[in-house]
This record gives structure tokens, sequence and C-alpha cells, in this order.
């Protein structure tokens, strides 16, 4: 049976302290998602460029971040490089981790938002007078921006969610890792767990909302 | 004839106004098996044999629990911070896992008389210049998470508040050693049993103790449900025999080595 009685004073008290892990968790989702998109459109074009060097680089990238467990990433860059002396911080390599994932996962996406676009604007673009660097980023660019944006807001919630993993690397000051520090010295899992998760799903609740205004405004037809 | 028809249904209705109220030690003799929690990273307390049975001293003390109880024994492998969620959510029946008896814990769990007691060394490596406790204050260390000394080196690592020195705690003492071995961390504290089995291991070589670290006694209890005072107060008495038959320093000796077994009273005070 299931006999616990639920402490939530003392489990309140230490909600300021969990707020400042869920500070870090953020910071390590916006930044692994814009390390994420700015890699994750170069592999998107150079999956799709004309050059064998490139497109390897950019398919064997997004196999194994696509096909292997973010843990798995993470704990490579942690203890995989250590193996060999390179020493990143617990956060680094968190970040490392997720950005490695995301990039993985936004290239698909950025692929396919890039079919979006018919090759025709680019030529037309072009026949306008515009250089080729000018046209993918006035032309192209922001039209696959609008495509993908949703699954982009998906990406980042996944992002939020898999900074929990960091405690694999030894990560104390994000949310998972405040909240398993608070768990072992008080043994009250449940209550700190509970916090947690609520935290959890309002900072995703709050990306997702925040996406759809964010979306309103700029990508109104 | 009349009065014995009385007393049958007054013993009826006393059977079925009392109900059979089984504690967990009622539970766990009649079910035959006796679960118990322990942490199988935490060499020489509990780790794995050459054919991945679990072996180690709380492995040998949950085998006598189960006996004298007359049950079997089946060990469940708990890591650290998984202790009281398995104890909680009763996938275990007892917690043979080293746990710190801390007041805060208590709150949560019922322990038992301490059953064991470590005391704390640094442990380093090679070439680093650290020799004892202090020479830790600016410098990259980590720890166990869940542990006494995780919780005590963390501390002192807040209270030396040196911007070069950081604290990590990792989920198991399988990544701290990998941690130490590699550089990411440059020292952690750990029992001295874990210590001299580490090194003795031969696994990491560079691997030093680097002197004593100052905390008070760790002594650890077996943990059971908070409420369950039968199966505690067994667990006591199962404590006590341990020692008072020798079987402790017996234990100890299997899988410590010689030397003498840490006392397990604190002079001066009633438990």
């Amino acid at each position: 049976m299931f006999n616990y009685t639920f402490h939530w004073r003392p489990a309140f008290q230490a909600l300021p302290h969990m707020l400042s892990g869920a500070v870090v968790t953020l910071q390590i989702a916006i930044l692994s998602m814009i390390i994420g998109v700015a890699i994750g459109v170069l592999l998107a074009l150079m999956s799709g460029s004309g050059n064998k060097i490139f497109r390897g680089i950019a398919s064997t990238w997004i196999e194994i971040a696509r096909n292997t467990p973010a843990l798995f990433q993470i704990y490579m860059a942690y203890f995989g490089l250590g193996q060999f002396g390179i020493h990143l911080d617990s956060f680094v390599a968190l970040l490392a981790g997720i950005a490695f994932n995301n990039a993985g996962y936004l290239a698909e996406t950025f692929r396919g938002g890039l079919r979006v676009v018919p090759a025709t604007q680019v030529r037309a673009a072009r026949s306008l007078g515009l250089g080729s660097v000018s046209a993918f980023r006035l032309i192209v660019l922001p039209q696959m921006f609008r495509a993908v944006f949703y699954p982009m807001t998906n990406q980042m919630v996944w992002a939020i969610l898999m900074t929990s993993l960091g405690v694999v690397v030894g990560l104390n000051t994000d949310l998972t890792g405040v909240t398993q520090e608070l768990n072992v010295k008080t043994f009250r899992t449940f209550e700190y767990f509970a916090l947690a998760a609520v935290l959890y799903y309002l900072i995703a609740k709050a990306v997702t909302l925040g996406a759809r205004a964010f979306a309103y405004r700029l990508f109104r037809y | 004839m009349k009065l014995l028809l009385t007393a049958a249904v007054a013993l009826a209705s006393l059977t079925t106004a009392l109900p059979a109220f089984a504690d967990k030690l009622d539970d766990i003799i009649a079910s035959g098996t006796l679960r118990c929690a322990v942490v199988l990273d935490f060499p020489p307390m509990g780790s794995r044999d050459a054919n991945n049975n679990p072996i180690g001293f709380d492995v040998d003390t949950c085998n006598d629990l189960a006996k004298v109880l007359g049950v079997t024994a089946e060990i469940v492998e708990t890591p650290f911070p998984d202790r009281i969620p398995a104890l909680v959510s009763g996938r275990v029946d007892v917690g043979v896992a080293s746990t710190s008896d801390t007041l805060e814990r208590a709150k949560t769990v019922g322990f038992s008389i301490p059953y064991f007691a470590f005391e704390m060394v640094v442990l380093t490596k090679d070439g680093l210049g650290i020799a004892d406790y202090d020479s830790l204050k600016g410098k990259k260390v980590g720890s166990t998470s869940g542990t006494y000394e995780a919780i005590a080196l963390e501390k002192s690592v807040n209270e030396w508040a040196d911007p070069a020195g950081s604290f990590r705690s990792y989920q198991t003492q399988a990544d701290v050693m990998l941690a130490l071995s590699q550089g990411q961390i440059d020292a952690t504290v750990v029992t001295s049993t874990v210590a001299g089995s580490t090194i003795a291991t031969g696994n990491f070589p560079g691997f030093v103790m680097g002197g004593k670290a100052p905390y008070e006694i760790d002594y650890v209890g077996l943990i059971a449900l908070r409420e369950e005072q039968g199966l505690l107060n067994y667990l006591n008495l199962f404590v006590n025999q341990q020692i008072r038959t020798g079987r402790y320093a017996e234990l100890y000796k299997k899988w410590v080595g010689d030397g003498e077994a840490p006392n397990l009273t604190v002079p001066g005070v009633y438990y």
C-alpha cells in the first residue's frame, strides 16, 4: 500500500532554490537552441550541396545525432572526451550534447523546410539582381523559418526536457540537479519531484504559448 | 449449551470485529522473501563478483537477516539516490545500503541502530599536491550524489567559497572514479573502505589517499518504513545480535580486512 504523508511546507521552502535551478535549465535550453539552429541550417545546406565531403559530414552528424540516445551523446561529451584529456565542464558538456542533438534533428527539419521554397523563386530573385547569398537570406530563409517554426518549438521543448540528463555528468545547478540534491538530503522524493514536474510543465507551456504569440506577430499572412 | 453458543458467537464477532492487522514483519514472514535494497557499486559493502553475483558486507548482512527470519533473501540492486523511493514504493522491505542516519532523513524513513560506521578519507591522484583535507580548497572535487560524504564535502566547498573550487555530484561511485581518473575532478572524499578497495583493484594507477576528512564518524543504519515499528524493533535486535555473536567482526574481517571493526557505540549518551 502507498502510505506516505506529504510534507509540503518544507518542500515549498525550497522553491526559490528550485526556481534558480529552473533558470539554469532555461539558459541551457536557449543556448543549445541558438547553437543548434545555426549548425542545423549549415548541415541542411551541406546535405543539399553538390560537394561529397560536405554531404558526408552532414549525413554522419545527422545519423549519429538522430539514432543514438541523447543520454549517450551527453555522456560522450563528458566522459568520452575526458578520456582524451579534453575536460568540458558539466554545464558545457550538457550544452554540447544537447546542441549536437538539436542540430541533427533541426537539420532534417530545415531540409524539409527548404523544399517549401520553390526553386523558381530563387531564379526570379537572381534575375532581379540579388546575389546568391542575399537571395538565400532574404527570400529562402524567412519562408523556411515560417514553415519550420512549429517543429522548432517542439525541439525547444524537447531541449528543455533533455537538460534533465545533466545529472549523469555531475551537473547540480539545473532544475533536476537541484531537485536530486534536495531529494538525497531529505529523502522527500515525491514532494520535490512533483514540484520539479510542475516547473518543467510550466516552462514548456510558457515556451509553446510564447512561440505561438511570436508566430502570430511574425508569420501572419 | 446456551453458554457455549454465546461463547461461539462472541468469538466469531471478536474475530470479525478485529481485522487481521498484519504489519511489514508479518508480511515478510508470510511471503517467504526478504527484499533488500543494496547498493552494488560500493565495495566492499556491495559489489558484483566475476559471475555477476552480488557480494559484499551488505549482501551478507541481508542474507543473515533473511536466515533468522526464516525466509529467502532477494537482493534488489538500488543506486544511492533511489534507496528511499524503492522503500516507499514497496519494491523492497528493508534497505541494507549503508544509509547514514541523519536527522533530516529520519523524518522520512525509520533507522535501526547503527550496523556499521565509516571514516572518510580524501582520494586523489599523484602529483596534484593534495596532502590533506584543507588543500582541497580551490580544487575541483566531486562525490556520489546522496552520500554522507557528498553532503559534507559540498558544505565545505560552499564554506570555502573559493571561486576556483567546484563541487560535482555524480550518480554512481563508478562515475566518480572515472571522473577522477580522467581529471574531471582533482579529488573526492570517500569512505576509507572504498578508498582501500579501489586502490587495491589496481584499475586506477596513480590514485592515492590524501589524508582523513575531518567529518564526524558516519554511522549507518538499516532502513525501513518509518511507521513499521515492529520491523524496526526486530532490526535493532538483529544488529545487536550480529555484534554480540561476533558475526559483525567476522564479516568485517572477511570484507574489509584485518584490524578492529569500527565501534558502533557513541560514548557518553544513551542511544
